[in-house]
């Protein structure tokens, strides 16, 4: 459907995840007339434009209304249709909460949600527009996948991936413009399905979204001090890669790295898997410590949360030296 | 080929446009040079002259005049 070029994986690292997203979206629906675009009053923001241009009465626009887009978004897809739903990731998961629970839990119905600014992406709009709790919130609901993407060019497999798989998913974007590639050249892409991006064996970090690239950075910092550091992608949080968790019981420490709360993400996540286990590593938890610090840039609330990579490396090898 | 030619050429290419027409061009002027269309052309561009532009100079980047202007920063001249 989509030639990936070098130049490809440029452009939609330039635009970010969010850019990325209605990128794909435009191109899915070249080929899908049942793909079909919400949004609260956020469709520039949610990368929609070219969309819009191309099929106006393809979008929706509902207004600062998410709870209500979320119905509508049921009502269409009890229709035949694949509705996209984009909003801020905190809007999504916590105002529209309970209707994600009925019509996306409950009923499984076959509506994508977007939720952008996942993290500390929408830096300067302040605490009331991170996505620091959305994970733990949507984890909880039975029957929906959550795709967390690395980077840009992953945003279009996951997208494209949402939209030909039967049931609700929570897609959660992070990350700014420019945003780092992780992936160089198009590569497979399967949902529940962790990449490993790096092999070691002393560490496994099991990193998501925008921490994929972070992580990677950490590795070779301590690649430096002569520890082996394996690093995983975990593009899919539900249903996690069980398997991937099994590959990597032999390390002296697992690691793992998200930009949300460290209580039911990721790491809480994996630590469901770790506790069933009778033999297993000890577990380090990197993440968005439990308090709201104050707002600021994005790459300024990455270092105030130590979610940088030079943090994550600093925290890494304090919790070996206790461990190996 | 000289840097103004690649430099032309990359306009053409990713707007599909005449060269005579890529120099007057301006982010917006045209359909194609959207948001999208905006960030193919920093990708062509930094393809051709193998570069990786600045953050802030991509979002400057809002004519065919000031990318050659911006492009001096990266040793690119005309």
């Amino acid at each position: 459907m989509l030639e990936i070029k070098h130049t490809t994986i440029r452009t939609l690292s330039i635009l970010g995840q969010r850019g990325a997203f209605g990128y794909a979206l435009n191109e899915l629906a070249k080929e899908n007339e049942q793909i079909i675009a919400l949004t609260s009053d956020l469709r520039t923001t949610s990368g929609l434009d070219r969309f819009n241009n191309a099929y106006p009465e393809r979008v929706i626009n509902v207004g600062i209304a998410e709870q209500n887009m979320i119905g509508i978004a049921s009502g269409l897809s009890t229709l035949g249709f694949v509705p996209f739903a984009t909003t801020f990731a905190n809007f999504a998961s916590l105002r529209a909460c309970e209707q994600m629970r009925h019509h996306m839990g409950y009923m499984r119905e076959n509506i994508k949600i977007v939720g952008f600014g996942g993290g500390f992406a929408m830096g300067m709009f302040g605490i009331t527009h991170y996505g620091i709790e959305d994970v733990s919130s949507i984890r909880s609901i039975p029957n929906i996948a959550i795709l967390s993407p690395a980077d840009s060019l992953e945003t279009v497999k996951a997208t494209i991936a949402a939209a030909q798989h039967k049931g609700p998913v929570y897609l959660r974007l992070t990350g700014v413009m420019n945003q780092p590639m992780v992936y160089k050249e198009d590569y497979d892409y399967e949902i529940g399905k962790a990449v490993q991006l790096r092999d070691g064996t002393d560490i496994a970090i099991f990193a998501t979204g925008g921490m994929v690239h972070q992580s990677l950075q950490a590795a070779e910092q301590l690649d430096k001090t002569g520890i082996s550091c394996k690093v995983v992608n975990v593009h899919t949080i539900i249903p996690i890669d069980k398997q991937a968790i099994m590959n990597s019981l032999g390390v002296k420490l697992l690691v793992t790295v998200e930009e949300h709360s460290r209580i039911g993400g990721l790491g809480s996540t994996v630590a469901e898997v770790l506790t069933e286990l009778d033999e297993k590593p000890p577990q380090l938890l990197i993440g968005v410590s439990n308090e709201y610090k104050p707002a600021g840039s994005y790459e300024y609330m990455l270092e105030q949360y130590g979610l940088n990579f030079m943090s994550i490396t600093e925290k890494i090898i304090k919790r070996y030296g206790e461990v190996k | 080929m000289t840097n103004l030619e690649k430099y032309t050429n990359v306009f053409v290419e990713t707007f599909e446009v005449d060269a005579s027409e890529a120099t007057g061009l301006a982010y917006q002027s045209i359909l194609a040079w959207d948001s999208v269309g905006h960030m193919s052309l920093i990708a062509a561009i930094e393809d051709a002259f193998d570069i990786m532009m600045d953050t802030d100079d991509i979002i400057d980047l809002s004519s065919f005049e000031k990318g050659k202007e911006l492009l001096a920063k990266y040793d690119v001249e005309f």
